[in-house]
């Protein structure tokens, strides 16, 4: 239902979300997340070009990633945002709240 | 004239969502809704199934029924369960002007289906709250 692909870069990891994002496994982003961040990481981008579903338990990881990165002076990206995760995101107002770009490349290229 | 409804009962657990979801799927497809339309219905659900699941039995287990009537062109979606006099409908919006680091983790779900399906009726009768919405609705998303 949903597939997480990590990457490493030298200044951040892109985690590549694809499928649907619900409340059974929202926690597998909250694991990835907290998995590289427990290795030191402090920027992560989220590539979500292949998330076809987000729901509030998804948002709510999102969120927490990003209160967690910035807590230690890091930061959570998003690209690809499209359809209705986009939606959800705007009605949210959690599209304020994040640095948003339309690809990872142009997310990586702000470090 | 009297409506006729599918109905299926399930625990009110989060696994029991997915089902809940192919469940009304049969009839989005029998009234003919897109897959764009699919996806906000199976997340409007969601919500209120997780709202349930989580906090209509205060710790112990209950059930939750899903029915839904065909009408042309849309549906109508009823939620019943068991548990304890709770009006989703009620709760105070959160604060949408709040930067990341004060923003609260948790309730937008009520907002989301607020947003998408316009309007939604609460019903207590009988010991059992029952929410219930046409789909799609009159909701500013709803294309």
């Amino acid at each position: 239902m949903m597939n997480i692909e990590a990457t490493q870069f030298e200044k951040a990891i892109l985690l590549k979300v694809s499928g649907r994002m619900d409340a059974e496994n929202a926690v597998e982003f909250d694991k990835a997340c907290d998995l590289w961040i427990s290795q030191g990481g402090k920027h992560l981008i989220a590539d979500l070009s292949d998330l076809q579903y987000v729901s509030s338990m998804g948002l709510r990881s999102f969120l927490a990633a990003a209160q967690r990165l910035k807590s230690v002076s890091g930061s959570l990206m998003l690209c690809g945002l499209k359809g209705l995760p986009r939606q959800v995101f705007e009605m949210t107002k959690l599209d304020t709240l994040f640095r948003i770009y339309e690809t990872a490349e142009q997310a990586l290229a702000t470090l | 004239m009297d409506r006729s409804f599918e109905r299926l009962t399930l625990p009110a657990r989060v696994e029991s969502v997915r089902v809940f979801h192919q469940f009304v799927r049969s009839g989005a497809e029998a009234v003919g809704l897109g897959s764009a339309d699919m996806n906000k219905l199976d997340l409007v659900l969601e919500e209120i199934l997780v709202n349930i699941a989580r906090y209509a039995y205060e710790g112990g287990s209950g059930d939750v029924q899903v029915a839904y009537s065909t009408e042309p062109g849309s549906l109508l979606v009823e939620v019943t369960d068991g548990g304890r006099s709770f009006n989703p409908l009620d709760s105070a919006p959160p604060d949408l002007a709040l930067g990341l680091a004060d923003r609260p983790i948790g309730g937008l779900g009520v907002l989301l289906v607020r947003q998408i399906v316009g309007s939604l009726s609460y019903r207590r009768q009988d010991g059992q709250n029952t929410l219930s919405f046409r789909f799609p609705g009159p909701g500013p998303i709803s294309t």
